[in-house]
């Protein structure tokens, strides 16, 4: 994966064959964290908590569902995509990219709520379990894509372009 | 947070000339983000930057301190304002909560 050019607001990326197969993978995967990691407060005794949790669940089932539907849409849109000599061609906006972000993380966090939430000490063992090392494995995947796309927003990439 | 290799993160955003002070900030709850091993630094700078309007390195400091000390309190807000932010920072994936403001 490789940062080729930035265009205005349009970041334009080189994938390999490979890298666009993962990214997909990874994107299909959205989204995984269950409704209920997420928690408004641990204090019991803030008002109208029960209300106020459920808003807060169902503002975040509409931000997945929209994100879900860009995802789609994304993926299908004919020229996102380009064939290029080394794999593909393809431009994200800024906003898309913050978007993917919020999409790639959710997936990193469920893949880690699926291995049991170890703690910083605890990856090593999951390695050698099949279904856990899959798990292990989209977790440091989307992980990855993170990083390039907060390098490229940040700037840090720019160095590495040729064109 | 596990590290991460890419140092620098400036999204192009206003930002916030907010202080850290109680006084200076309407009181009632606050909005913390707790530690995990899994979200990434500079993951969690950058998206406070981007909720927050920070610059980096006011972003950093509190990211550091999440790491450190195991949660950091990132704004002092009204009821509203501290759901709105607890639901911006959710978004991303980051463990925060809001909380009664002891102070």
């Amino acid at each position: 994966m490789k940062l080729i050019r930035i265009n205005g607001d349009k970041f334009n990326f080189e994938f390999t064959p490979a890298e666009k197969d993962i990214l997909l993978e990874v994107l299909n995967r959205y989204p995984l964290v269950p409704e209920a990691h997420h928690r408004l407060t641990k204090d019991k005794r803030l008002p109208d908590q029960q209300e106020n949790q459920h808003l807060l669940d169902e503002a975040l089932k509409a931000q997945k569902l929209a994100n879900k539907k860009e995802i789609t849409a994304l993926l299908n849109e004919i020229g996102r995509f380009t064939v290029c000599p080394n794999g593909f061609r393809v431009f994200f906006t800024r906003g898309e990219i913050e978007w993917l972000l919020q999409v790639l993380n959710d997936v990193r966090i469920g893949c880690w709520i699926a291995l049991g939430s170890p703690g910083y000490k605890q990856e090593r063992q999951f390695r050698r379990e099949k279904k856990s090392g899959h798990h292990l494995m989209f977790m440091e995947f989307a992980g990855g894509f993170e990083m390039y796309f907060l390098g490229a927003v940040s700037g840090s990439l720019l160095s590495e372009t040729n064109e | 947070m596990p590290a991460t290799a890419f140092p620098e993160v400036l999204p192009g955003i206003k930002q916030d000339q907010q202080t850290d002070s109680a006084d200076e900030l309407e009181p009632g709850y606050v909005v913390i983000c707790w530690d995990d091993p899994v979200n990434l630094m500079d993951y969690v700078t950058h998206v406070f930057q981007v909720v927050f309007g920070w610059e980096r390195k006011k972003a950093e400091k509190h990211m550091l301190e999440v790491h450190h000390e195991g949660k950091s309190v990132l704004a002092r807000e009204s009821l509203e304002k501290a759901e709105f932010y607890v639901h911006q920072l959710q978004k991303y994936t980051l463990n925060a909560t809001l909380e009664r403001d002891e102070k």
